[in-house]
């Protein structure tokens, strides 16, 4: 009576199911199960269909994933871990300059680079200069006057006589125009979007 | 799947009964490490003593034992040769460079699965990114053609079927929850048991049998009229 009870209710999915995996790894399904599905061809009849579902999904994704990942591509793989591994637990390493490089350099800024009469002149030299614009500068103000007037002139600077002050003047109104509406067709929607400071100063 | 992860307490009491408390508690203590575990630890124990040319060498070894299933992993997750090739290579340089931290409380399989599933799951963020700016990333032509070489002797058409299938079957895979997915793969094409799946996810147990008895029926239901 028991038997035939358990035989009218059949097996659920999931039992199905754990059965199937059971019986992937080589496990004894559960005995009830078992016992069932040998009995009953219905659920053998499930059972038969998931089986050949997960094994069809198993073996195309396994060949597909061998196709991909040839020993030859295993072999590839292994060779950069291994690459990668290399570095994995050293100091970072210092590269140093080549031994004669950095001799040279060290030299170079360490020992003088010119005999020292050299450096003596350019001293004499510099010290003549400043004493001969010293005693200029006060035969200036002492009222002596050169031949022809050799006093210097104050030297015009560009753009301050009238007509380029004008000149910068009008850049300044071509470039302030410029920057109000940009003649450029493909940015006006750009500047259509974007905030300017004098709306901003405006409306304050 | 290499390695029986339940408890020691248990397998005992299934050969000779319900054991003492003192016994179980003592056999409890020292489980069983499988080969690629007690390689692990061998390694780690060299990495720790500064032998790093010798540990670099065995992890070789370890590289050859996993290399194969976590390439199958990463390609069905990224369903990209390039980007599986890097995730593998970064999961393994990640499990060598954190070597020192692993525990013989996993198996050493658990643990460098969980490495490269976090990996994956990374990178395949990033591909959704990625993809929504570009086309969507199909198996390239490249890919593809190295799959359809594998079948020398099959006739164009029935390699085109193949490949059809494949697209159906990518595509219905694809279309799984995040977390069915992961499930899927790993008891699928990672060959792991729902309780190597709860250590990989921190998923209960019984959670993982839900999403993969779930996972199965929709991919039933997307693929039933198609294959």
């Amino acid at each position: 009576m028991k038997a035939l009870e358990a035989l009218s209710r059949h097996v659920s999915e999931e039992r199905l199911l754990d059965a199937y995996l059971a019986a992937r790894r080589g496990e004894r399904p559960d005995p009830p199960v078992a016992e069932h599905v040998a009995d009953c061809s219905a659920c053998r009849a499930r059972y038969e269909e998931l089986v050949q579902l997960m094994d069809l999904l198993r073996e195309e994704g396994e060949t597909e994933a061998d196709a991909i990942f040839t020993p030859e591509r295993l072999r590839q793989q292994h060779l950069q871990i291994a690459r990668h591994i290399e570095h994995v637990g050293r100091a970072a390493r210092i590269i140093s300059f080549p031994e004669g490089l950095v001799r040279r350099t060290i030299t170079a800024s360490t020992m003088p680079s010119a005999p020292r009469w050299v450096a003596a002149a350019a001293a004499a030299g510099l010290f003549i200069g400043v004493a001969l614009g010293a005693s200029y500068e006060w035969g200036a103000r002492g009222g002596h006057t050169l031949p022809g007037d050799m006093r210097m002139a104050p030297v015009a600077t560009r753009g301050t006589s009238p007509g380029e002050v004008a000149a910068d003047d009008a850049f300044l109104s071509e470039l302030e125009l410029a920057l109000e509406h940009p003649h450029t067709r493909e940015l006006r929607a750009f500047d259509a979007f974007t905030p300017h400071v004098r709306e901003v100063r405006d409306s304050q | 799947m290499s390695g029986d992860l339940r408890p020691v307490s248990d397998r005992t009491a299934d050969a000779v009964g319900i054991p003492e408390p003192a016994v179980r508690a003592r056999t409890a203590a020292v489980p069983p490490l499988s080969d690629d575990s007690r390689l692990a630890v061998t390694i780690r124990g060299l990495v720790e003593r500064g032998e790093m040319d010798e540990a670099r060498e065995r992890f070789g070894e370890l590289v050859a034992l996993h290399q194969r299933r976590a390439s199958r992993i990463a390609y069905q997750y990224l369903r990209d040769a390039a980007e599986a090739d890097e995730a593998v290579q970064d999961a393994f340089v990640k499990v060598f460079s954190h070597l020192t931290s692993y525990r013989e409380a996993w198996p050493f399989e658990v643990w460098f699965t969980r490495i490269l599933i976090n990996g994956c799951l990374d990178r395949r963020k990033a591909q959704i990114r990625r993809d929504r700016w570009m086309a969507g990333a199909e198996v390239s032509s490249a890919d593809e053609a190295r799959v359809s070489a594998s079948h020398p002797g099959a006739d164009p058409e029935h390699r085109l079927l193949a490949r059809e299938r494949r697209a159906r079957i990518a595509s219905a895979i694809d279309r799984l929850d995040g977390r069915q997915r992961t499930v899927f793969m790993l008891s699928h094409y990672g060959d792991c048991t729902p309780r190597e799946i709860s250590a990989m996810t921190g998923l209960n147990e019984s959670t993982v049998r839900v999403h993969l008895f779930r996972a199965v029926r929709k991919l039933r239901g997307l693929l039933e009229a198609k294959l």
